[in-house]
């Protein structure tokens, strides 16, 4: 699902927790399926997999058992499992670290690659392919889903850990026999010896449809519920127990009736909302090999069925599909009018070429010192809350444009380089401004604030920087940022004394 | 003497080094995320977790001056009242203001900020005050039973620990890690870790072999486990051991925090290096006066112990007590502060301090197994 930290649990181990699973017909190769399955929400840049869990995408074929009211979908015994183990943190080169990890293919092939290798690594008879490492977040819900307001998306510039398996359909899943299948992916401990202590969870988290947690077994609305998501994480996919089913069948219902009444509107006849929780229930994605998958095909294969009618698409998820749209229509209006959240697609949409999820984004990288100077708020606001002041040792020049928030200045440095800045925001009363770097620094959303507060006798000065570095290493612009600031402060000490 | 059990999970835990690489790289990450919007949902709150995770297991004592810029921006970007509020009370009961905190938490609570929350955050100010005892116990007995979450067993071991109920302590601390249903290493090493100190420190007749299996363990799940290599070090160094002594505090040292230094300069000193012992002993005093300095509340005990050890100021030292006494006026305070009087020959205050203790603590089971008692009797 995407369902980024979808329990309390899987906090204390983020690469535990599985935020998303796709399935779709590759884009390079037709004859091809792909397979994929994210964790770790928000990974940082060095985020690496835990060698103590198998990461596993597990497909059964599936046949529609009946329609209408009583759709339901029924699972084959027979399982093709992907399963990928990752090496603990081996040295690298450049003090980096490497983590290699291995896949067991349905056919007992085993592939080995090193994360974060973008070409990944094949089978000789090329029949499967592999990819896992950091990738930007394709996941976007642009909802804040308690009020179901609009919102930016909440995953925006996050990343996550993707593992990518592209494979033969015909060879390896033999859509002769039936081409319908569903998919689940999951985190599981690796098996140890069994001794006294330690209690073995049979998973730590599990995915099939978006958002099966977060938002309807623990739809955010519903106050004074029981948190049952660590409960479900540890269910069986395409096995969900009787004895835990009506506990989950009471929580989907009451979810459901909740989102239903959303906009103030019963679009749902209680026996098409009962019909819709079973299948909610049984926790696959559903795709089909044999009928085109689209970004617009996510969820179609359900609501045919539903619907009593054949299903015309090969259902899936591809990268790019707004999965979270589409539920949330279903859920709130019964398809009566789309309802589309605040963002269009997520921070970079997926590409056509192997390994179809964007590359990471480059993490905000932060700057930041500060000084206790002797002078007054009153005296050192004087000085640097001007915007086109001239205090600082390396500026040999400033030129301003305009006035206000939007206006310009134009610095000329010491050693001839120029910069233009703009302002943002001012504040006397608080002695603090903001502005932006309109060109000069080779970075983006760079972001400066200073700002001047009352501390002892004297004052407390702090210069916070942020950016994105673009088209160059991010320590390089850190070295220009963190000597601007360093020689500020000591022009500032040298002309207001510093406080001891 | 009874043996610790050998501690074999059965299934591994994450390495304990990609475990403290992925928190330090989603706690980069979180910051990014916050500076480029301070009120996006969660943000702050995980940015909480993610520091004390830092401070607890790393040492990175840094974290305290994180958070303070944390709910210094959240004010500045005019962020919801409730959160903030219940933020900066999880931050000052961080650094041990916990007046502080207690007024943030009535704040949270008019308006409107989760029960559960307060309550939650509520008792851990108690426990740690040594308020409303009897009442926290039955909340923390109750809260365990129902949930037999390791993260609710493991506050409930150290309450009994506190109460002097050493037996039942460590039923409870085993029953977390027997409970225990992940592979992240923090909460185990975390047990470990509560393990060794209830056998090497808090029992009145120290199990000191007992009590370094069990942190040893710690810092085989975690090696970046800063606390457990510190009092590793400190039955190593006490046991002769000075070479693991050594070996276990050298890669910590880069962390900031002082204690390192302070056990070092010991092991050193052990060693017959004078001199670098002194190099770690400034330091270890300078890094204790620059933290007293920023968050005395949160480091007053460590510091007292400090200065009434190695660090050789036994005035300092009772001052110090002093101030953590009246912030928390716990049985293990009223100890402190009474031997750290003794130390400093303020034999009136100490005095003063066991009839004070009495009056506070005397009812308790836990007194009479204090040395304040024992104390009493002496003088009467």
């Amino acid at each position: 699902m995407s369902d980024h930290v979808d329990g309390p649990r899987v906090i204390g181990d983020p690469p535990a927790d599985v935020t998303d699973l796709f399935a779709f017909t590759s884009p390079e190769n037709s004859a091809h399926t792909v397979l994929a399955m994210n964790a770790f929400c928000s990974a940082g840049i060095t985020a690496s997999f835990s060698n103590a869990i198998n990461y596993s995408i597990v497909a059964r074929r599936m046949t529609v058992a009946d329609l209408g009211n009583a759709a339901k979908f029924k699972p084959g015994d027979k399982e093709y499992r992907f399963s990928c183990r990752f090496s603990v943190l081996e040295p690298g080169t450049d003090s980096k670290t490497v983590q290699r990890g291995t896949l067991s293919c349905p056919d007992g092939q085993e592939l080995h690659f090193v994360v974060n290798d973008e070409k990944g690594a094949s089978t000789p008879d090329g029949k499967f392919r592999v990819f896992a490492g950091l990738r930007s977040d394709p996941f976007f819900l642009a909802w804040l889903v308690r009020d179901l307001k609009k919102f930016q998306n909440l995953l925006l510039h996050d990343n996550v850990l993707a593992i990518v398996v592209e494979f033969d359909t015909r060879s390896v899943l033999d859509p002769s026999q039936g081409s319908l299948f569903g998919v689940a992916a999951e985190t599981a401990p690796i098996q140890g010896a069994a001794t006294a202590i330690g209690h073995e969870p049979p998973r730590l988290d599990w995915v099939g449809r978006p958002e099966q947690t977060n938002m309807r077994l623990n739809n955010p609305a519903l106050t004074g519920t029981e948190d049952v998501r660590d409960l479900w994480n540890q269910q069986t996919p395409f096995a969900l127990p009787e004895e835990v089913r009506p506990l989950f069948r009471q929580r989907m219902m009451e979810s459901l009736k909740n989102w239903d009444m959303r906009d103030g509107k019963a679009d749902w006849t209680p026996e098409a909302m009962a019909a819709v929780a079973e299948v909610y229930l049984d926790d696959f994605l559903l795709f089909d090999v044999s009928k085109p998958i689209s970004d617009k095909s996510f969820f179609e294969i359900e609501k045919s069925t539903l619907h009593g009618q054949p299903y015309q698409t090969g259902g899936g998820r591809t990268v790019n599909a707004d999965v979270i749209d589409i539920m949330v229509t279903w859920m709130v209006n019964n398809d009566r009018e789309f309802l589309q959240g605040g963002a269009l697609q997520a921070t970079k949409p997926g590409t056509n070429t192997f390994p179809y999820e964007a590359s990471p984004n480059t993490q905000l990288q932060i700057v930041a010192d500060n000084a206790d100077l002797s002078a007054s708020p009153d005296r050192v606001w004087d000085v640097i809350g001007k915007f086109g002041g001239m205090w600082h040792p390396l500026i040999a020049s400033v030129q301003l444009t305009g006035e206000g928030v939007g206006q310009l200045r134009t610095l000329e440095l010491i050693d001839g380089k120029q910069i233009i800045e703009r302002l943002e925001f001012m504040d006397h009363s608080k002695k603090l401004y903001r502005y932006t770097n309109v060109s000069g620094m080779g970075v983006v959303d760079y972001t400066g604030t200073l700002d001047v507060k009352s501390k002892g006798s004297g004052s407390s000065v702090e210069w916070r920087v942020q950016y994105l570095a673009d088209g160059q290493p991010d320590f390089a612009v850190k070295t220009i940022v963190s000597t601007l600031l360093k020689i500020g402060f000591e022009a500032l000490k040298k002309r207001f004394g510093a406080q001891t | 003497m009874i043996a610790a059990p050998e501690i074999d999970l059965r299934y591994p835990l994450t390495d304990g080094y990609i475990a403290a690489n992925n928190l330090e790289s989603t706690r980069q990450q979180s910051w990014s995320r916050f500076w480029q919007d301070p009120q996006r949902p969660r943000i702050a709150e995980c940015i909480v977790v993610q520091e004390q995770f830092t401070a607890q297991y790393v040492g990175d004592l840094g974290a305290l001056e994180r958070l303070d810029t944390l709910v210094r921006q959240l004010d500045q970007a005019g962020a919801d009242e409730m959160r903030t509020a219940l933020i900066r009370a999880q931050v000052a009961s961080m650094g041990h203001r916990f007046a502080e905190a207690r007024d943030y938490l009535v704040q949270a609570d008019a308006h409107g900020a989760p029960q559960a929350d307060v309550n939650r955050l509520m008792l851990s100010i108690d426990q740690a005050c040594g308020t409303r005892l009897e009442a926290v116990l039955q909340a923390r007995r109750k809260m365990a039973a129902e949930s037999e979450r390791l993260e609710d067993l493991v506050p409930l071991g150290g309450l009994l620990a506190d109460l002097r109920e050493f037996e039942e302590a460590d039923t409870v601390y085993r029953r977390a890690l027997s409970g225990y249903q992940d592979v992240s290493p923090f909460a185990v090493a975390w047990v470990c870790f509560q393990l060794g100190a209830l056998w090497g420190e808090l029992v009145p007749e120290p199990q000191h072999e007992r009590a370094a299996r069990w942190y040893e363990k710690a810092i085989e799940y975690l090696p970046c486990y800063v606390k457990a290599r510190v009092h590793l070090s400190e039955i190593y160094l006490e046991s002769g051991n000075v070479a693991d002594a050594e070996a276990l505090l050298i890669p910590a040292v880069s962390s900031g925090d002082p204690e390192v230094n302070w056990r070092l300069a010991d092991v050193l000193a052990a060693m017959g290096r004078a001199a670098e012992s002194e190099t770690q002993i400034q330091a270890a005093r300078s890094g204790f006066e620059t933290l007293l300095s920023k968050y005395l509340l949160a480091f007053a005990d460590h510091g007292a112990e400090f200065y009434s050890g190695s660090g050789n100021d036994s005035r300092r030292a009772f001052e110090l007590a002093m101030v953590n006494l009246a912030n928390r006026p716990t049985l293990r305070a009223f100890e402190q502060a009474y031997e750290t009087a003794i130390g400093a020959g303020e034999i009136q205050a100490a005095s003063e301090l066991l009839l004070s203790a009495r009056k506070r603590w005397g009812g308790t089971r836990s007194f009479g197994l204090s040395a304040l008692a024992a104390s009493i009797h002496t003088e009467s």
